[in-house]
C-alpha cells in the first residue's frame, strides 16, 4: 500500500512504535526481507487448525448428525 | 501509553475528515452501549437468572440488540474507518466535504428514526413499535417510521460509497498509472459488494414492506420478502467483516512490528468477496418450503467457495504477524508467538478476535451444509455462531482498532492501556464462555429467539446440564457487558486526557507489493460486472419461481384476528352450490 509518507516502492521498514504499545515495549531487532522470511510458524498453525476442523467435522457429522434421533417437539 | 513518533497525526493533517470519523465512531459507540445493555437483559432473562422485563417485551429487546449492534454500530464504525482509510491512503480530502457531512447526517437521521420506532415498543401508550427483529420478516410488521428510517440509512451508505468512489476518481486523474492503494482498494470493493447486496433490501423495503405498513397494499408474500432479505442478509455479514479485515491486513502487521505478507493476496480476497458474498443468501433458507432443493444446492456450493477468502486471510494475516514477531527476535516453530506485543491492547484484541473467528469458521461450515444444517437450524447454535463472527471477530477488532486509531483522531492518548488490555481479554473470555454454551445448547435443540425456551430435553452428563449451560451464558453475557462498559468509559475518560503531539502513524509497505500482481485486479468494472452475472444466475430462477407460484404480493397474509373473511368464503361457497343446484 502506498502510505502517505512511505512510498509503495520503499522497502524500508518503519521503526516507529504503535501508539497503542505498552511503555517499554521492545523495538524491532532486525529487518527481514521477503526473501529472508519463510512463514513456517504460520504453516504449522494452519495445519493444526485444519486438523481441528477435520476432527470436529467428523464428530459433528457422524456423531451429532447421524447419531442422533429426530427431536419431535409437541 | 507514552509512545511517541515524529509523524503528524491524522487529525493534524486532515482535521475536518477526522471530525467526520470521530462523529461516526461516537454514534457507533453510543449504539454499542445501548445494544450491549439489551444483550445483558436478554442473557439474564432467557436463562432465568434475572427477569426485569415482561416476556412480552423480549422481542423489543431482541430487536434493539440486533438492529443497534448489527446494523448501526457496525456500519457507523465502517463508514468512520473507511473515511479514514480513503483519506489516508489516497492522501487527499473528499471532493466536497459538505457531501461527506450530508451522508453522515442522513445515516444518523435514519438510525434515529428506526431506533425510535424500536424503543417506543416499550411504551404501550404510544401506538408505535417495530418488534420485527433484525431480520424484519413479514408477516411481522413494524411502524412505517422503522422502514423509512432504514431506507434513509441505506441511502446514506450509498452516498458514502459514492463519496469514496468520487475521491478515488479524482485521485485517479492525478495518478493515472499508479495502482490503487490497498486500503482504498478494500473500501471500493466493499462498496461494490454493498451496492449489489442492498438491491435486495431496497426492493424489499421500498416496494413491499413500507407500502404494506402504510396500508397502500394489502399483503406481501413472506417467502418473497424473506428471500429478498437474505439476498442482502448474507452479504451484510461481509459488510461487517471487511472493515475488520482492513484492520487485520493493514494495521495489525504494523502493530505486530512487521509488514503485510502479500498485497496481491489481500486484493484477491476482497475480489472474492465481491463475487461470492451475494449469490449465497438462500443458504439461510434451507428449511423454507417454496424454494427448490436445486437452488439451495447452488447456494451451498457458492457458500463453500466463500470459505476460501477467509482461509486465505487466515494465512496472510498470521504470516504477517509472524513476520513482525521474527523481526522482534522471535524464533522457533511456535516460539515466535511469545515475541508478539501481547501487552498492546490493539494487537491482543485483534489477535483474540481472529482466534475466535477461526472457531466461528467451523460453526459456519456446519451452518452452510444443507444436510447438517438441519441439526442446528433455528437453535441457539446459530446465535452462538454469529456472536463469534460479528460479535467478536468484528466487534472486538473494532474496539481494539479504536485503541490504535483514537489517539490519531484526537491527539489525546487512551486514558488507560491496562484497562484496555483487561477489556479485550474479558471480551474474549466472556464470549468463549457464552458462545460455547450456546453452541452446545443448540446441539441439544434449545431454540433461539424466545424468552421462554422449553428445556425439556435429556442431556447426557458428559456435556453438562442445562443449568450449567444457562449459567455459562449468564456469566458470559455479564462479562461481555462489563467489557463494553470498560471500553466506553475508557474512551469517555480519554476525551479528557491532555492533548499532545506525536501520535502520527505510518503503515509500512507490504513485503510483496501490488507490483507483484496483475493490473486486472484493479479493474473495478470487470469485478462488478461478474458479480452481477453471478447474482443473476443464482437468483433469477428462484425469485421467478416464487413470483410465478404466489404472485408479487403473495396469496394473502390473512389479517388477525380473522373474523370477516371466512364469512365471505362461506357465503361464496354456498351461493356457488345453490347456483349449481338451480342449473
Amino acid at each position: 500500500m502506498s502510505g502517505t509518507t512511505v512510498p509503495a516502492e520503499s522497502n524500508e521498514t518503519e521503526a516507529e512504535p504503535s501508539v497503542s504499545a505498552a511503555t517499554g515495549q521492545e523495538e524491532i531487532q532486525r529487518e527481514l526481507s521477503h526473501e529472508e522470511y519463510d512463514p513456517k510458524g504460520t504453516l504449522a498453525l494452519i495445519l493444526i487448525y485444519f486438523a481441528i476442523l477435520m476432527a470436529m467435522w467428523v464428530f459433528m457429522y457422524f456423531v451429532e448428525f447421524l447419531g442422533n434421533e429426530l427431536v419431535v417437539v409437541g | 501509553m507514552s509512545t511517541q513518533t515524529d509523524q503528524p497525526s491524522f487529525v493534524d493533517r486532515y482535521p475536518e475528515e477526522a471530525a467526520v470519523v470521530r462523529r461516526s465512531l461516537l454514534v457507533a459507540f453510543v449504539m454499542l452501549g445501548i445494544g450491549a445493555l439489551m444483550g445483558l437483559v436478554q442473557a439474564l432473562h432467557r436463562t432465568n437468572v434475572l427477569r426485569i422485563i415482561d416476556s412480552a417485551d423480549y422481542y423489543t429487546v431482541l430487536t434493539a440488540h440486533g438492529v443497534f449492534l448489527a446494523i448501526v454500530f457496525t456500519i457507523f464504525f465502517l463508514v468512520g474507518l473507511y473515511q479514514w482509510a480513503v483519506t489516508r491512503s489516497l492522501d487527499r480530502s473528499p471532493v466536497d466535504i459538505r457531501f461527506t457531512h450530508a451522508w453522515a447526517t442522513m445515516m444518523t437521521v435514519g438510525s434515529l428514526m428506526a431506533g425510535a420506532a424500536i424503543l417506543l415498543g416499550f411504551i404501550d401508550e404510544v401506538p408505535v413499535s417495530a418488534d420485527v427483529l433484525f431480520t424484519f420478516y413479514a408477516p411481522l410488521q413494524a411502524h412505517p417510521i422503522f422502514y423509512a428510517g432504514l431506507a434513509i440509512f441505506i441511502v446514506g451508505t450509498w452516498m458514502a460509497g459514492a463519496d469514496w468512489f468520487r475521491t478515488w476518481l479524482a485521485w485517479r486523474k492525478d495518478n493515472p498509472d499508479e495502482r490503487i492503494p490497498l486500503q482504498t482498494f478494500m473500501v471500493l470493493t466493499t462498496m461494490i459488494m454493498w451496492y449489489v447486496a442492498t438491491l435486495g433490501v431496497a426492493v424489499e423495503v421500498l416496494v413491499f414492506l413500507l407500502p404494506w405498513s402504510l396500508g397502500l397494499i394489502d399483503s406481501v408474500d413472506p417467502l418473497l420478502t424473506r428471500t429478498l432479505f437474505w439476498f442482502f442478509g448474507h452479504p451484510v455479514v461481509y459488510f461487517w467483516l471487511m472493515p475488520a479485515y482492513l484492520l487485520w491486513y493493514t494495521v495489525m502487521p504494523k502493530i505486530a512490528g512487521g509488514r503485510l505478507f502479500s498485497d496481491p493476496l489481500a486484493r484477491v480476497v476482497f475480489i472474492l468477496f465481491v463475487l461470492l458474498s451475494t449469490p449465497v443468501g438462500i443458504h439461510h433458507q434451507y428449511v423454507d418450503p417454496g424454494i427448490a432443493q436445486g437452488f439451495k444446492f447452488i447456494a451451498m456450493t457458492n457458500t463453500m467457495f466463500l470459505l476460501l477468502p477467509s482461509l486465505l486471510t487466515a494465512f496472510t494475516v498470521v504470516a504477517s504477524i509472524e513476520h513482525g514477531a521474527r523481526q522482534r527476535g522471535g524464533t522457533g516453530l511456535f516460539g515466535w508467538l511469545t515475541a508478539l506485543p501481547w501487552r498492546d491492547p490493539a494487537f491482543t484484541g485483534m489477535a483474540l478476535a481472529g482466534l475466535l473467528f477461526a472457531a466461528g469458521g467451523f460453526s459456519g461450515m456446519v451452518n452452510a451444509g444443507m444436510n447438517i444444517n438441519y441439526l442446528v437450524h433455528n437453535t441457539l447454535w446459530v446465535p452462538g455462531h454469529f456472536h463469534l463472527t460479528v460479535g467478536t471477530a468484528v466487534a472486538l477488532t473494532f474496539m481494539a482498532g479504536t485503541y490504535w486509531l483514537w489517539p490519531q483522531l484526537t491527539n489525546r492518548e487512551i486514558y488507560s492501556r491496562p484497562i484496555a488490555l483487561a477489556q479485550v481479554v474479558m471480551w474474549f473470555g466472556g464470549m468463549a464462555l457464552m458462545s460455547n454454551a450456546m453452541h452446545v445448547a443448540g446441539l441439544f435443540g434449545v431454540p433461539r429467539r424466545t424468552a421462554e425456551p422449553q428445556y425439556s430435553f435429556d442431556f447426557p452428563a458428559l456435556f453438562g446440564t442445562i443449568g450449567e449451560l444457562r449459567l455459562q451464558i449468564a456469566v458470559g453475557g455479564t462479562l461481555l457487558f462489563i467489557s463494553t462498559v470498560l471500553f466506553l468509559s475508557n474512551l469517555a475518560f480519554s476525551l479528557g486526557t491532555p492533548k499532545r503531539e506525536g501520535f502520527g502513524q505510518t503503515i509500512p509497505p507490504a513485503l510483496s507489493g501490488p507490483e507483484d500482481s496483475p493490473a486486472v485486479l484493479d479493474n473495478m468494472k470487470l469485478w462488478a460486472a461478474i458479480a452481477v452475472v453471478l447474482v443473476v444466475l443464482a437468483y433469477a430462477l428462484p425469485l421467478g419461481a416464487i413470483i410465478s407460484d404466489n404472485g408479487l404480493f403473495g396469496v394473502g397474509i390473512e389479517p388477525y384476528p380473522m373474523l370477516v373473511r371466512p364469512l365471505f368464503d362461506w357465503a361464496g361457497a354456498t351461493l356457488a352450490g345453490l347456483a349449481e343446484v338451480i342449473a
